[in-house]
């Protein structure tokens, strides 16, 4: 069982495309940014959504979305006990965990 | 890998969206420090706050709470914004490395993600060119770049939420029958309620209008009432789970909603004929420029509108309802003072491009089919309308997003000098956190920069010059000035007012630094700047 990408090698390019521009107007910095975006909101939520009966256009873009309101929401929470750092790759692990959890879930 | 035609228009969509990103970001492109109103400073010391201090916080920390210690009208001393936003910045920044980009970048992307929500749910209903024209147009909409310039941060991505909540319910409803139907679709909607509201209160009530109205409307048309108790329950579930995570901050909306209602009873009826509100009812606060349809729109759009506000309303097809339904219920929304709820009215005017750009689109890409021509010549003119549509985009209303972006904040009085960021540096590094800075120097018209000051040390910061020009300090001037210094970490800036020129102000400083703080002890003097510990 794993969670994967439709269509990967095509959005492999684009989300190199998209990083070398923002290295080029921002720096690395901004590249790191948009990294992060992707990384920390959109990919786990994407993992999640990935199990529902989507079209994978309504799975990236909702996953943005949706990542953006429901990783920092978490990562707020972890960030008042422990590091900030260390609650934002807690945060990752559980929503990805939460992912193949459903997944698993879905395939009984 | 074979290249297929959705690549294809993906490989569009993201030049497009890249293309309004370079324009959004060209106020930190060459300057990367820290800008914008008082708004701006406030969601980027939040998530600065975070980032730097790698921890986040339930009573807000000494320099927020001296300004907005109040604002939670719930819980006061605690945020007064539910904290995913400025979280969300503080992730970027605390994974760049840096204060200053990722924070800046992350609100770009959040403020410009409306091309993204309003390219999908476009494409969708009605197809790839009314889609990308309408995300390609909305690059260059000025009562988006106005607010997210003027900081309202938070607001400009919870616009972003309306269209995709309004498509969920659309999808939801549409395909709902007794045999089947796509319940995700209900409960994404859910999600993405609950999302908007720890986004931004005002727009979530906009979404909510915007559902009442979607949903009468396609009742009225297909006489069907989706009603499933499950779905239903779970969707409700998930809203008060996530309504609930920051409960400070939820009970703050809920109370500031039934406490605001008093600005907006003078209203007057005739305010029904009208799209938006009276620009002189916010003269002084907001420029009339932002009112006026044919400086924000272009009017060159207004026939397009029309002729798509028709086609609308003549067609009536489920998804031409969705977009009326929203057009109506921005009307609503703008029209709430009617009903008391008058408070940041003149925001929600900043949802009208929104709605507009892609009726506009509809419109122009419509009157194509007015013509009787054989198939291959109908899609050769659509295609030169559509180019048309770009060409009145780029001449029209590409120049005033270019220059307002490009030179905005482009004067050395409004960001802080280097000499500025260092000293606040060091504030940071060599000042307890509840420490009191008051900072002499800049004069009264930018003020901003004291608050930017504070901001990016972390430190509270009162504006000196008030306590000597000020009538309100005018009785025991002396006194009041003494007691208010003592235990200070005092900044004398003569940064600014070098630039200024104006050797009088210089004099008037110097003299007092003389006068006031010769025998107090001098810790840092880098810059033109310097710092006291004042002390008895």
């Amino acid at each position: 069982m794993k969670l994967k990408i439709e269509n990967i090698g095509f959005i492999g390019i684009i989300i190199i495309v998209i990083l070398a521009f923002f290295y080029l107007i921002l720096g690395l910095s901004g590249m790191l940014a948009v990294l992060a975006i992707m990384l920390f909101f959109m990919l786990p939520a994407y993992f999640i959504l990935d199990n529902f009966n989507l079209e994978q256009d309504e799975k990236i873009v909702f996953s943005f979305f949706i990542g953006a309101g429901i990783f920092p929401s978490i990562a707020y929470w972890f960030g008042r006990f422990i590091p900030f750092k260390i609650g934002i790759f807690i945060t990752f692990a559980i929503l990805i965990a939460t992912a193949f959890l459903i997944k698993k879930i879905k395939k009984q | 890998m074979q290249i297929k035609r959705n690549h294809i228009e993906t490989g569009i969509f993201i030049a497009v969206y890249l293309f309004a990103l370079y324009l959004w970001t060209l106020p930190f492109q060459d300057n990367q420090i820290p800008y914008g109103e008082f708004d701006a400073i406030s969601h980027w010391e939040i998530a600065d706050y975070i980032a730097q201090t790698d921890k986040t916080f339930n009573q807000l920390p000494g320099f927020l709470d001296f300004s907005y210690g109040d604002d939670n009208k719930f819980r006061p001393h605690t945020l007064w914004y539910p904290p995913p936003f400025h979280t969300a910045m503080a992730i970027t920044s605390s994974f760049s490395g840096d204060r200053m980009v990722p924070i800046f970048l992350t609100n770009a992307i959040f403020a410009t993600s409306i091309l993204i929500s309003l390219y999908f749910m476009i494409r969708k209903l009605y197809g790839f060119l009314p889609a990308i024209l309408s995300s390609f147009i909305l690059a260059f909409s000025m009562r988006d770049i106005f607010p997210y310039l003027w900081g309202q941060w938070p607001e400009r991505f919870a616009y972003a939420f309306i269209p995709l909540i309004l498509y969920c319910f659309y999808m939801y409803y549409t395909t709902y029958s007794k045999e089947g139907s796509k319940p995700i679709y209900l409960y994404m909607m859910f999600l993405l309620l609950a999302i908007n509201v720890l986004i931004h209160p005002l727009v979530f009530f906009h979404s909510i209008v915007g559902l009442s109205i979607l949903f009468i409307f396609l009742f009225i048309k297909n006489k069907k009432m989706p009603f499933n108790i499950k779905h239903i329950g779970i969707s409700l579930l998930i809203f008060l789970v996530l309504f609930s995570i920051f409960p400070y901050q939820s009970g703050n909306v809920i109370v500031s909603f039934f406490q605001g209602g008093e600005d907006g009873k003078s209203a007057s009826l005739s305010r029904l004929f009208h799209w938006g509100p009276n620009p002189d009812d916010f003269r002084g606060s907001v420029s009339a420029d932002y009112f006026s349809f044919s400086k924000m729109h272009g009017l060159w759009t207004l026939p397009f509108l029309l002729i798509g506000l028709a086609i609308l309303l003549i067609r009536r097809d489920n998804k031409d309802i969705l977009m009326l339904a929203w057009l109506v219920s921005l009307y609503l929304i703008l029209h709430r003072d009617l009903i008391g709820k008058a408070t940041f009215l003149h925001r929600s005017l900043s949802g009208t491009a929104h709605i507009f750009v892609p009726i506009t689109v509809i419109g122009a890409l419509a009157i194509v089919s007015f013509v009787k021509l054989p198939q291959t010549y109908k899609s050769a003119l659509k295609y030169g309308m559509a180019a048309l549509l770009v060409g009145l985009a780029l001449f029209y209303n590409l120049p005033a997003a270019y220059s307002t972006l490009n030179q905005a904040y482009d004067n050395p009085f409004i960001r802080l000098n280097p000499s500025q960021i260092e000293v606040s540096e060091w504030l940071l590094q060599n000042t307890n956190e509840n420490q009191n800075v008051s900072i002499i120097g800049p004069p009264a018209e930018i003020l901003q920069k004291v608050w930017w000051m504070a901001s990016y040390s972390h430190r509270t910061s009162q504006f000196f010059e008030g306590f000597l020009k000020w009538k309100i300090y005018e009785e025991n001037r002396e006194e009041i000035v003494n007691y208010h210094l003592l235990n200070d970490y005092i900044v004398v800036d003569y940064s600014d007012i070098g630039l200024l020129q104006d050797k009088a102000i210089m004099e008037q400083w110097q003299l007092f630094e003389q006068d006031n703080l010769a025998k107090h002890k001098l810790l840092y003097n880098k810059g033109s700047i310097k710092v006291y510990k004042y002390e008895a």
